[in-house]
């Protein structure tokens, strides 16, 4: 019985994840055709190479490897109703000290010094998001706006630090020291992909384990429904956000510390790149419905969009920034679900019928 | 103008646009639809404001076009969440992505990396009162802002008129507080909803248009740098009120004519200084909220 009734739920939770992608990509099109392009050769342009070729698919995979872990951070938080928009500050900051202590230093083996780095971007991904956590469970203060607008305090103080104290002399931009070599995710074969990707799908699944099989995982979702009967039949709330959100902080760093290590190098005021690393992981984990499955495909799909948004670049005259167009108007319409999930495609019609024969 | 006088006059200066997106988030906020689309709303009135005065050379149509495409966003926003029942913080940070995005795709197709009209200078839009001028410290604060500036102080006013003195007000705070009475009530709820995301769109266009065209005749992407969201801090601590909300606002206004003035002074650390706006809004806001749930004896966590 139940199993039939979930066979029944999955067509049109596919339905609502997929509409949402046609429709952007629709008035992208739109777009594209009102600036003289033809929007199918930019799209076969911007996908074609990105997800169909072995070179340019493992490209892909090493540009998805940030967003897995942002995704997940956001995820997790998403799932318990908390919603820390803060995960791009909480990147910025650890990808930034741990660039410092790859650049400073002096470690021979490069497994310690490796670990040492990610471990520091944890932590201050950790530390960043334990401000808003502790005004949220102790004082009651609204954790989305402040991770918001402390955002637009990291981005200043770091535009400060890397300009400044710790800016790398003689070099024509803002920029810190260049890692060690130590320090850096050495490529494998002849692709861009390293090891970080592996690592950041251990967490991937180390998360699914946690969310699906443990006890956190399941007070997440209790919470998610409803704090007040979590709080009643025992749950300590309080405790449970703060542990979330030093998690989803942890997860941003890490993936700071990762691209610093895999990809950056240094810390530029482009580090997270156009549409900011923090901000993709809100698409990918609503895209991906906080599921860690879908949070991989989701990952995967919209690096592609995003590497081959270089290509068109390269070969029309579309500016890249179609790619943000179309991450914003995917996230503005999966916040609707099209189809009632309750029921499916063939129930509701039956449904329908009922209601005109009685109406007749 | 001395340091006192140039300090009170940002202020004013810096509090408009948040004051502007403060009286429009109330409505909404009263309407129990929290509205973060307020920095992409403003964003855009600022965006198309700019770019349709540089495309047609005539300022006037700036100022509508601004309006309507605020509007129109509203409408989606509104049609998105109100009549589609999507969710509220996901759809207003949609718009909030897709506002920035676009801009910077057209300003990228225009090859340029911003918007600015060399035919028209900033001290245009400035209404110099003539008696109040000469008077030292009340004139800085209200003398020579821009016609904006003085309809949003007015509007506090008319807000706060329209929100407990007219049957709008009371219907809009009606389908907020308890949306199964007003629908006893025979109230269309959904279209108190709708009006209300509206009317802080039209705000928003306002500030918008205050931030970019009449402020410094210049539109770079993002330039809107989290006045939105301050804004909704500002409508948090004043739990909707529009007096208490307003000065709320004029407080993080002053926040940020502090830093910039002090940051004049302060040579290269004049970057730290920019932090002060915001690390003042967090504060505030954990104040506020602390000496609200101070007599809070209820066990555990609400």
């Amino acid at each position: 019985m139940k199993k039939s009734e979930k066979k029944f739920n999955i067509f049109p939770k596919i339905v609502n994840t997929l509409l949402p992608v046609l429709l952007a990509f629709l008035i992208g099109a739109i777009i594209i055709a009102a600036i003289g392009e033809n929007p199918l050769t930019v799209y076969r342009i911007m996908l074609g190479k990105s997800l169909f070729t072995a070179k340019g698919l493992s490209n892909t995979l090493h540009y998805a490897s940030p967003l897995l872990l942002t995704g997940l951070a956001i995820a997790i938080t998403f799932k318990a109703n908390i919603f820390n928009m803060g995960v791009e500050g909480q990147l910025l900051l650890g990808g930034f000290f741990s660039g410092l202590v790859g650049a400073s230093l002096q470690i021979g083996s490069p497994v310690l010094h490796k670990i040492i780095c990610m471990a520091v971007g944890m932590l201050f991904g950790v530390l960043f998001a334990l401000v808003p956590a502790l005004l949220k469970a102790f004082y009651h203060v609204d954790e989305m706006v402040v991770t918001l607008t402390l955002n637009y305090a990291m981005i200043k103080i770091l535009e400060y630090l890397s300009s400044g104290p710790f800016r790398e002399d003689g070099s024509g931009y803002v920029c810190t020291p260049t890692i060690k070599e130590t320090a850096m995710f050495s490529r494998l074969g002849n692709s861009k992909l390293t090891l970080f990707f592996f690592i950041a799908l251990g967490v991937l699944i180390l998360m699914a384990f946690v969310m699906r099989k443990t006890k956190l995982g399941y007070e997440v979702t209790a919470i998610g429904k409803n704090p007040e009967f979590s709080e009643a039949t025992g749950m300590r709330v309080r405790r449970k956000i703060i542990v979330l959100m030093c998690i989803s902080g942890a997860l941003a760093g890490l993936a700071g510390s990762g691209q610093m290590m895999s990809e950056a190098f240094k810390y530029t005021l482009t580090f997270s790149g156009t549409t900011g690393l923090g901000w993709d992981g809100m698409l990918i984990a609503l895209l991906g419905r906080h599921t860690p499955g879908g949070i991989l495909l989701a990952a995967v799909f919209y690096s592609g969009l995003k590497t081959g948004a270089d290509n068109i670049n390269m070969y029309t005259s579309v500016p890249k920034e179609i790619v943000g167009v179309l991450q914003g108007l995917i996230i503005l319409f999966l916040a609707v679900r099209f189809f009632n999930e309750k029921y499916g495609f063939t129930e509701r019609y039956k449904m329908w019928r009922e209601s005109r024969r009685v109406t007749e | 103008m001395n340091f006192l006088g140039n300090i009170l006059y940002d202020s004013v200066y810096h509090a408009t646009p948040i004051l502007l997106c403060v009286l429009g988030g109330i409505f909404a906020y009263k309407a129990n639809v929290l509205n973060i689309a307020l920095e992409g709303m403003m964003l855009a009135g600022a965006f198309v404001s700019m770019l349709v005065s540089y495309l047609t050379g005539n300022i006037a149509l700036g100022y509508l076009a601004a309006i309507a495409v605020c509007l129109l966003i509203g409408l989606i926003f509104s049609f998105m969440t109100v009549t589609y029942k999507g969710n509220v913080i996901v759809v207003g940070l949609a718009i909030n992505m897709v506002v920035p995005a676009i801009a910077g795709f057209v300003l990228q197709y225009m090859e340029s990396a911003n918007i600015r009209l060399t035919w028209k200078d900033v001290s245009d839009f400035k209404i110099h009162i003539p008696v109040i001028d000469k008077i030292p410290i009340l004139g800085d604060i209200l003398s020579g802002h821009t016609p904006i500036t003085y309809l949003s102080f007015i509007g506090i006013f008319f807000i706060w008129l329209l929100m407990y003195r007219t049957k709008f007000g009371i219907y809009v705070r009606v389908v907020g507080e308890n949306e199964d009475a007003a629908r006893n009530l025979g109230l269309n709820t959904n279209k108190y909803r709708y009006l209300a995301i509206l009317l802080g769109a039209f705000c928003c266009s306002l500030a918008g248009i205050n931030l970019a065209l009449e402020r410094m005749v210049l539109f770079t992407n993002n330039m809107t740098a989290g006045r939105g969201f301050i804004a909704i801090a500002a409508i948090y601590c004043g739990q909707g009120d529009p007096v208490s909300s307003a000065l709320y606002a004029i407080v993080f206004g002053a926040a940020r004519a502090l830093a910039v003035n002090m940051g004049l002074y302060a040579g290269p650390a004049a970057a730290l200084f920019d932090v002060i706006p915001y690390v003042v809004m967090g504060i505030v806001l954990t104040i506020v909220s602390m000496l609200k749930y101070r007599n809070q004896k209820v066990r555990g966590f609400h």
